[in-house]
């Protein structure tokens, strides 16, 4: 009783602990050992790695050995103006981030558990894997040598932190006991051409103005992909509106240079296809894809359900995808030196081969559906150049080899598409696996490989889209389970926490009754073995 | 004391022993997701409401009247058949959502009938079908794709496909209707398509070509179909769609007095539906269709007689159409497949069941079953039909001429297939 109270107590400090540490300088040249305060039984120490990365180290009284190494996810490496939307006012920042999102509950539940967490806010920001490997790296000893009682570390993190744990998984076994990776984004060339792919689509069906890369050096080019991140949100604010003064044959935008021919193919089919093309799912934050006001004709009803909610969905999704193409194109210019984004090798029609038919009412048909696909086909490709294409290929890969056990989870409607990208390393794995028994056979070694991905998803209901009493689509209502990026509950990271904790522990993965109470009881967390994801489009 | 412990230890374990084995045998052993010592659970997905559901919302009810029917008359091998209906409101991510309830949730282990060629497409991939292994029976949609073997592994049709139907009308359109102005009203997805491949592919050219998109047809579309045609002077109109469609095609001509003859695609020509949708019976009268089965008013048919018996019963109050005929046959082949399957059935049992005796399975449609190791293709033909001035439907020219092809370019050829009796009294005894 007394120890309950105890942990009880512990948990309420950490909690206001965090929330005192906002206002602490935080160190950001490198030192010889962090600043460490102590205060309600919990160290919070601060300093810098060698390459001036931020970091903080919460550990409890109580620490039982294991530390959680978090990553956080993309945190664009430009400012943006104020007034742009969504990322109006951003600056660049390194702010370390010892648990996603600096949540406080979660890191109380794990200080409370005698467990210490770790973060930093990494050297650079925008697209970072191998700096950011490096500072993680480095955090590992700098933990250890300040506390010599380290058993074991634990590295998760979100979205592009999910691909820095993997890679720590891949790359650094020895360092680490489990890796929990969540909401990843897969390789370098994969993720940035999903989301390059968005932005030409966009440009190419709806602003032609819009750059999407070949930026200009300096000021100049910073100056282009602010204009580019205005002219996407202008294009989502007009089919926004569109949609709402006409939902069957919204106007398409006045930047909009196709044929009058396609403009008589409703505006919102151009947008269907675009999700499609790139794999952002057609189930978003706040559109299932399926549901329809209540009290509409029946025929009416049917068409909102097949076309119009599938076209809200992929506007509500194709927004982020766009809005971080922008960053990201801009980014590896930078970093590759040249225009890396290429589509000339792209065949449009072969990704949508099954899709034309599921969503043929979503795309107006099979005569306009080829119709739009004509047009991709016949309009000037986006060429790259070979030498800085190469370079985003060395900018970070999986191999989907792991040696120590590992968690993944997403949701399957991430507007980015990390469903696909868990996926693809999760085939990684298993063709690694699938090599691997005939392998020791022929090394006799008489023992099957143990297969310790621990897959997770997060499956969107049914049926979730909301609506006004007048019918109208109610967007004020929180993301649903298993859509938006990295949309996790507490109850979420914490049963990912202590299943991290239990494979660092035993050497593999919970499995049977105990791994499916712990998922149950957090909720929205499916276990699947036999589901798979879409693929990567590219 | 010891001792005595030791001797009731020993004595409970005989006990618990023999008691075990007692359960052992008296239960068939099952170790199959979906099937139980005493049950078999299936599930369907298919649209019970909104604007798609009319007709088709009847087939699941038809097919639980058909099994209700057999498990009052012993099961299959002593299990009951549970079937599990899911609204999918014709949306396909509904059917995704549906039919991961359908395997995860209430664990099934077969689809039979699943409706819907986006819904299945949709199902087929996202769910994970061939990866799990789920058996897929009796597919409600006559898309040819899904008789591709390598990428429908456990998916049967059971319908002749949209291009058998497009190329046994296309040879009628020739014998019946040369040098006629032709026009075509389709669904402008892989249904219609499908379709209209075969058209092209047997030399059929329309004069006129109305594509439609499948969600939006109400009487405000239906009237600019209906002026396309009429500008374009068809004659003779082919209509290549849901029945939903073909209800405001239908009024909205009558009322604007275009009356050319119609030729109603299997699919959409359900007499009693079409009524129900406000058809006018008179508008009916003389409209040509390819059918597979016989009228479910013709009495004289030992199926449609048996089925009426068991509708009337069972499914009280519905009354009996082309959709609940459709339903309780696809009860009847399933509870072939499953007998077929044998008394432990297991799902690549029952895949294999229909891959080596499917064909000959007994079935109401007139055509012949292309089941086989190579093949899930379902039934392979279609006799064409007038509906008189009651809303039935009759042969054309007074006797069944049943025409058979493939999906390919083979030709279509009059058949001389004789389709098996009706097992007596409705129940399989087949193994």
């Amino acid at each position: 009783m007394k120890n309950f109270k105890f942990k009880r107590s512990l948990t309420l400090i950490a909690v206001s602990s965090l929330l005192s540490i906002t206002v602490v300088s935080i160190p950001t040249a490198a030192q010889a050992a962090p600043a460490c305060t102590t205060a309600n039984y919990v160290t919070t120490c601060l300093g810098a790695t060698t390459d001036s990365a931020p970091y903080m180290l919460i550990t409890p009284a109580n620490f039982n050995g294991t530390v959680y190494l978090y990553s956080h996810g993309y945190r664009p490496n430009i400012p943006v103006p104020a007034g742009i939307p969504g990322y109006g006012g951003y600056t660049v920042t390194n702010t370390p981030e010892p648990a996603p999102g600096g949540n406080p509950q979660v890191i109380g539940a794990l200080l409370a558990k005698g467990y210490a967490v770790m973060g930093s806010g990494f050297a650079r920001q925008g697209w970072n894997v191998n700096s950011a490997a490096n500072t993680n790296v480095e955090l590992i000893g700098i933990y250890k040598k300040q506390y010599p009682k380290t058993t074991k570390v634990i590295a998760w993190g979100n979205s592009l932190g999910g691909f820095q744990s993997q890679y720590l998984a891949e790359k650094y076994p020895e360092l680490i006991s489990s890796a929990g990776v969540l909401c990843t984004v897969s390789n370098a060339p994969v993720v940035s051409d999903k989301a390059a792919d968005a932005l030409w689509l966009i440009k190419t069906f709806f602003d032609p103005t819009i750059k999407a890369g070949n930026y200009s050096a300096g000021t100049a080019g910073y100056a282009e992909a602010m204009g580019d991140l205005v002219k996407v949100f202008t294009v989502i604010g007009h089919f926004q509106a569109a949609i709402a003064a006409d939902p069957i044959a919204p106007a398409w935008p006045a930047t909009s240079k196709v044929p009058d021919a396609l403009k008589a193919i409703p505006s919102r089919s151009a947008l269907i296809l675009s999700a499609l093309l790139v794999g952002v799912p057609l189930q978003s934050a706040h559109f299932d894809g399926t549901s329809a006001p209540a009290g509409l004709p029946a025929a009416n009803a049917l068409s909102f359900q097949l076309a119009i909610n599938p076209a809200l969905a992929a506007l509500e999704n194709i927004a982020n995808a766009a809005a971080l193409a922008t960053f990201q194109i801009y980014d590896l210019e930078l970093q590759t030196g040249g225009t890396w984004y290429d589509n000339t090798k792209t065949d449009w029609a072969a990704r949508v081969a099954d899709e034309r038919f599921i969503w043929a009412s979503a795309l107006s048909g099979e005569s306009a559906t080829n119709a739009l696909l004509g047009y991709l086909a016949a309009v000037p490709k986006a060429e790259g150049n070979p030498v800085a294409r190469a370079k985003v290929a060395g900018l970070g890969t999986h191999t989907g080899i792991t040696k120590v056990p590992t968690v993944l989870y997403t949701g399957v409607a991430d507007p980015l598409g990390t469903a696909s990208e868990q996926q693809s390393i999760i085939d990684k794995y298993d063709a690694y696996l699938a090599q691997q028994w005939p392998a020791n056979k022929n090394a006799a070694v008489r023992k099957r490989p143990v297969n310790n991905q621990l897959a997770l998803w997060g499956i969107p209901a049914a049926k979730y889209t909301k609506f006004t009493a007048a019918g109208s689509p109610d967007t004020t209502v929180a993301a649903a389970p298993g859509t938006n990026h990295c949309n996790f509950t507490v109850a979420q990271y914490v049963a990912v926490a202590e299943l991290l904790a239990y494979a660092a522990n035993n050497g593999k993965n919970m499995s049977g009754g105990p791994l499916l109470t712990k998922l149950r009881k957090a909720g929205n967390m499916t276990y699947d073995r036999d589901y798979a994801a879409p693929r990567n489009k590219n | 004391m010891i001792r005595e412990t030791r001797r009731r230890g020993a004595w409970l374990a005989a006990t618990v022993l023999a008691a075990g084995s007692l359960i052992a045998t008296a239960l068939p052993a099952y170790a199959e997701t979906g099937v139980s010592s005493s049950e078999i659970k299936l599930g369907i997905t298919l649209p019970l409401t909104g604007a798609a559901s009319p007709g088709y919302n009847k087939i699941g009810n038809a097919m639980n009247a058909y099994f209700k029917y057999v498990n009052e008359n012993g099961g299959v091998y002593g299990r009951k058949i549970t079937l599990i209906q899911k609204n999918d409101e014709y949306s396909p991510q509904l059917s995704i959502a549906k039919t991961n309830e359908l395997i995860l949730k209430d664990k099934v282990f077969a689809l039979v009938g699943p409706l819907g060629t986006a819904n299945f497409t949709a199902v087929h991939k996202s769910v994970g079908l061939a990866k799990r292994g789920v058996p897929s029976l009796f597919l409600n949609t006559g898309f040819s794709g899904f008789a591709k073997k390598a990428n429908y592994p456990a998916s049967f049709m059971i319908l002749p496909s949209y291009a058998m139907e497009a190329k046994i009308i296309a040879q009628f359109l020739k014998e019946n209707h040369a040098g006629k102005k032709l026009g075509i009203v389709y669904q402008n997805d892989e249904f219609g398509i499908d379709g209209m491949g075969a058209f092209k592919a047997a030399g059929t050219k329309f004069d006129v070509t109305v594509p439609y998109t499948s969600g939006s047809q109400s009487a405000a579309t239906a009237q600019t179909w209906v002026s396309q045609l009429a500008a374009g002077g068809a004659q003779v109109v082919v209509f290549f769609g849901v029945t939903s469609a073909t209800a405001p095609l239908l009024a909205v001509a009558a009322g604007a007095k275009y009356a050319p003859q119609w030729i109603l695609g299997s699919v959409g020509s359900d007499p009693l539906t079409l009524r129900a949708l406000g058809v006018p019976v008179a508008v009916l009268n003389g409209a040509q269709t390819p059918a597979g089965n016989p009228s479910p008013n013709d009495t004289s048919d030992e199926y449609v007689k048996q089925f009426q018996e068991i509708n009337t019963k069972y499914n009280t109050g519905t009354a009996f159409d082309d959709y609940v005929l459709q339903g309780m046959n696809i009860g009847l082949m399933t509870v072939q497949a499953l007998r077929a399957a044998g008394p432990n059935p297991t799902r690549k049992g029952l895949t294999s069941a229909i891959e080596t005796k499917g064909s000959t399975f007994a079935s109401v449609a007139y055509s012949p079953l292309g089941y086989s190791k190579t093949s899930n293709v379902g039934h392979t033909g279609y006799y064409m039909a007038v509906m008189d001035a009651n809303g039935d439907r009759k042969p054309f020219g007074g006797t069944v001429k049943l025409y058979t092809t493939d999906s390919g370019s083979g030709p279509v050829v009059l058949s001389t297939f004789k389709r098996p009796a009706m097992p007596a009294k409705g129940l399989p005894s087949n193994s």
